[in-house]
């Protein structure tokens, strides 16, 4: 099955490495997932670099370094060989970066234990907690809807804004439910880790939320999802619990609060 | 790193932890579980694997089922991995540029807000609602105390 017969370059890259699409020398559909892993790898890699000696400017947090110059490559790589990124993407890139992408399952399971390690915080506060995620997302929703149409999104738009407190693969669903597009939800999920991996630090201290540590750590949490709660981890043992829990509660709460605030403001 | 969690049982001197391949196969079990349970759910109220994870691994660790030490090597392991493992989510954008090409600009910027008003308005309403507890209902917390240790 040559999909991209129509693309000799593409073809060529297919049956040199192999891709995504089914082009492949030994005429297997699985991709030859080096390509994706070995670029994910070698950008982050510039990123530490660049973070190490910049000594630690936020713009050259690795992630956010890894991500832009990932793009960059293969929009360049894409032009080399004629065609879209999304194109170059689908077929060179995802098969190694859904490998590495896989690997979120047991990273995003993994934070039970930071939770666990403060159970007696967990025990000891979960009404406050549980109303703090209800309340503070409800009050967020708001603004996030008034700040969307202010800014002049469409209705799609602002529906697509709505959801992305939860984890993507809750977000990008509710979102095509309340009538939003799903991968700028998911884009919106990724968006915030990369915004709070980068200026979590700076923000945190900025609106003198370190002070307590429980609301720093339920904060992060729903800001920046699990790149958050790796963030509240490095803050302390009570943020990266607080963190770690606000990740699960919230994702439940944006199951259940979102699409009924959507109908009530009229989306649908 | 124990007086740091107190809730940490004590380990008696001859408990090793677990081998790595014994922690990664815990959490494949986990998943798999998890994996079983996630389409139990109806399309209305979607809860995605790694959600049901986390619950059903925490509520493993709360019920002593599992120790710490179980667990705890590979978990803080792939924690120290999550900024890494997000490169791909990230590049994951090139697929979607003709959307961001479109309304990009107010995209971000909406994000951008939404981010902050998350993180404030959430940390915000905690700290509002455990003042409110302890001036309210004279219930004593530690948690100021232990933070400035």
């Amino acid at each position: 099955m040559i999909i991209l017969a129509e693309n000799p370059n593409l073809a060529l890259w297919g049956k040199w490495l192999g891709d995504g699409l089914g082009n492949n020398a030994d005429g297997s559909t699985a991709g030859n997932a080096i390509f994706g892993i070995f670029l994910s790898l070698v950008v982050y890699l510039i990123g530490q670099w660049l973070f190490k000696i910049s000594k630690g400017f936020f713009l050259f947090q690795p992630l956010f370094v890894g991500m832009v110059l990932g793009i960059l490559v293969l929009f360049l790589l894409a032009k080399a060989f004629g065609t879209s990124t999304a194109t170059f993407y689908r077929s060179a890139y995802k098969p190694g970066g859904d490998i590495i992408f896989w690997f979120l399952n047991p990273a995003t399971i993994a934070f039970a234990v930071p939770l666990y390690r403060r159970n007696d915080i967990v025990k000891r506060f979960w009404l406050e907690i549980i109303l703090s995620l209800i309340i503070g997302l409800s009050l967020s929703l708001l603004v996030i809807y008034e700040a969307a149409k202010l800014i002049g999104l469409d209705t799609v738009g602002i529906a697509s804004m709505l959801p992305q407190a939860a984890t993507t693969a809750i977000a990008m669903p509710i979102s095509n439910a309340i009538g939003g597009v799903g991968a700028v939800t998911a884009t919106a999920c990724i968006l915030n880790s990369v915004i709070i991996y980068a200026l979590g630090d700076w923000l945190v201290k900025f609106f003198r939320i370190d002070k307590d540590p429980i609301g720093a750590g339920l904060g992060l949490g729903t800001a920046g999802h699990t790149v958050g709660s790796a963030k509240a981890v490095q803050l302390g043992s009570i943020q990266g619990s607080m963190a770690s829990i606000a990740v699960v509660i919230i994702s439940i709460v944006v199951d259940l609060l979102v699409p009924p605030f959507a109908s009530l403001v009229g989306l649908r | 790193m124990a007086q740091q969690h107190p809730t940490t049982q004590p380990e008696t001197a001859g408990e090793q932890p677990t081998p790595i391949l014994g922690q990664m196969s815990i959490f494949a079990a986990i998943l798999f579980v998890a994996s079983l349970i996630s389409p139990l759910f109806p399309a209305s109220l979607p809860v995605p694997t790694p959600v049901i994870g986390i619950v059903i691994l925490y509520t493993l660790l709360a019920t002593h089922i599992l120790k710490l030490r179980n667990v705890e090597k590979f978990a803080d392991f792939m924690i120290s991995l999550i900024a890494f493992l997000f490169v791909p989510a990230g590049v994951q954008l090139a697929a979607s540029l003709d959307i961001l090409k479109a309304q990009g600009l107010q995209i971000t910027a909406v994000v951008l807000i939404a981010t902050i008003v998350m993180l404030v308005l959430v940390s915000y309403t905690a700290v509002g609602l455990i003042w409110l507890r302890q001036h309210l209902f004279h219930r004593k917390s530690a948690v100021e105390q232990e933070t400035t240790l």
